[in-house]
């Protein structure tokens, strides 16, 4: 399993992943900003904005499911000990691989309700995880113990990339996409028989 | 605006975005990601191929490159020696070293972050490095095998394993694990116990001590001091070939 799946492979492809999460994340704002400052005049930007509601459900649930496998994979194939904090990001992403994809089959946007105070508590925790492993504490931090510490960088790409910086990616665009998230009906009923 | 959950998941008048529906489709944005995914996926593959073999030894899937290698902060060991202890190494240099042609006792412990690791006979030519934290010729050679490892990548044909022992709160860099990780040590490390007992199964005499172990599991060479680069290469040639290095 460890031979079929690398994990110098595995780590950058997820580490471009977070990049990307970065890339999407911003330009959802400056385009949701822009589209403020035209006052709601209808502009070029209305289709593409259809299009992004449509497909935000639908892509923040991929993020989960990827984040979700991608932890799985670090804990399970290369037996990674999850730290404490850890796992407080887990609890707070492992349950939306399932509630997303329920989201986004009903096209229920309202989901952003419940899910978006869990993303900010995770943003919150994921944020000081980075912090503390791109500046690890010279006396330790009290959630580090021996058995799981938290300072350990499992995942260091291309200098500052850990694996706490991917949930905090992760979280981010999330966020940003269950934000910009509308529901849309079913386009046809063959659709709808699914 | 209301957005609750509803069995009827479209009310006619809750969807602004249903006036474009017939008309826009999603389809080149799931299009663009599917692309995006792939370019990313050969990108690392590229990436982590290149990272993790060497030009001559071929691929490992040990952690190279950016990825560093499991560190955690424990300070000592607990681990379980079976198998004869090497003869310990002559005080001497150039006296014959007894251990050579001792079969290398099986260490079984923990490395930084309590995850099992074994130094021991596995069927393949192996180098195992001792060092210790405090040490200044270990401060320096970790850092000169790293480079080369950055450079050349982990040999596939040679195990590597180090094993970090004398740990002392006491003295500099201790733990060793944030020594080793702020030096970028990719080669797998087990952590002593308190009694150092790792160190004398093998015998050794000072720091940084390596052993030069052939598929056999039998010692074919030891030399304990700071060496250059070209010895490190004559060291993993001494494991490759089961002879030790004339020079």
């Amino acid at each position: 399993m460890r031979d079929l799946l690398p994990i110098a492979t595995l780590s950058v492809f997820f580490a471009v992943l977070a990049l990307l999460c970065w890339v999407i994340a911003i330009a959802l704002v400056v385009g949701a900003l822009v589209r403020r400052s035209q006052h709601g005049r209808p502009g070029r930007l209305e289709p593409l904005r259809d299009d992004i509601g449509r497909a935000a459900l639908t892509l923040a649930w991929l993020v989960a499911v990827v984040t979700t496998l991608g932890s799985l994979y670090y804990s399970k194939v290369q037996e990674f000990v999850p730290c404490e904090l850890c796992w407080y990001q887990r609890i707070c992403v492992y349950p939306f691989a399932v509630i997303l994809g329920i989201a986004a089959w009903r096209r229920d946007a309202a989901i952003r309700v419940y899910a978006v105070p869990m993303f900010a508590i995770g943003i919150v925790i994921a944020t000081y995880h980075t912090w503390i492993q791109a500046f690890p504490p010279d006396n330790g931090t009290s959630f580090c113990t021996a058995a799981a510490p938290c300072t350990t960088r499992y995942v260091w790409e291309f200098g500052f990339v850990s694996l706490p910086f991917m949930a905090l990616s992760a979280f981010v665009v999330m966020t940003v996409l269950l934000l910009v998230a509308r529901p849309a009906p079913r386009r046809s009923a063959p659709q709808e028989n699914q | 605006m209301s957005n609750k959950p509803s069995s009827k998941p479209q009310a006619s008048a809750k969807v602004r975005a249903a006036s474009g529906a017939g008309r826009s489709s999603s389809l080149w944005l799931w299009l663009g990601i599917v692309a995006v995914i792939l370019v990313v996926g050969v990108v690392a593959v590229v990436v982590g191929r290149s990272s993790s073999s060497g030009s001559s030894s071929g691929g490992s899937s040990s952690p190279s490159g950016g990825t560093v290698v499991p560190n955690g902060s424990l300070q000592y060991g607990s681990l379980d020696v079976s198998g004869t202890a090497l003869a310990q190494a002559p005080e001497t240099a150039g006296a014959t070293d007894p251990a050579v042609g001792q079969t290398l006792p099986t260490i079984d412990g923990q490395t930084f972050d309590t995850s099992r690791i074994t130094i021991g006979p596995d069927g393949k030519p192996q180098v195992v490095m001792v060092v210790a934290h405090w040490c200044p010729h270990c401060n320096a050679e970790v850092p000169k095998i790293q480079q080369w490892l950055d450079d050349n990548g982990m040999p596939a044909d040679v195990g590597l394993v180090t094993l970090a022992t004398a740990n002392d709160p006491t003295r500099v860099n201790f733990p060793a694990g944030d020594w080793l990780r702020q030096k970028g040590w990719s080669v797998p490390t087990l952590l002593d116990d308190k009694s150092n007992a790792g160190a004398k199964a093998l015998g050794v005499g000072g720091y940084p001590t390596f052993i030069v172990v052939g598929a056999d599991g039998k010692v074919v060479f030891r030399t304990s001091g700071e060496i250059t680069i070209p010895q490190w290469e004559q060291l993993l040639q001494a494991a490759r070939t089961g002879t030790a290095p004339t020079a």
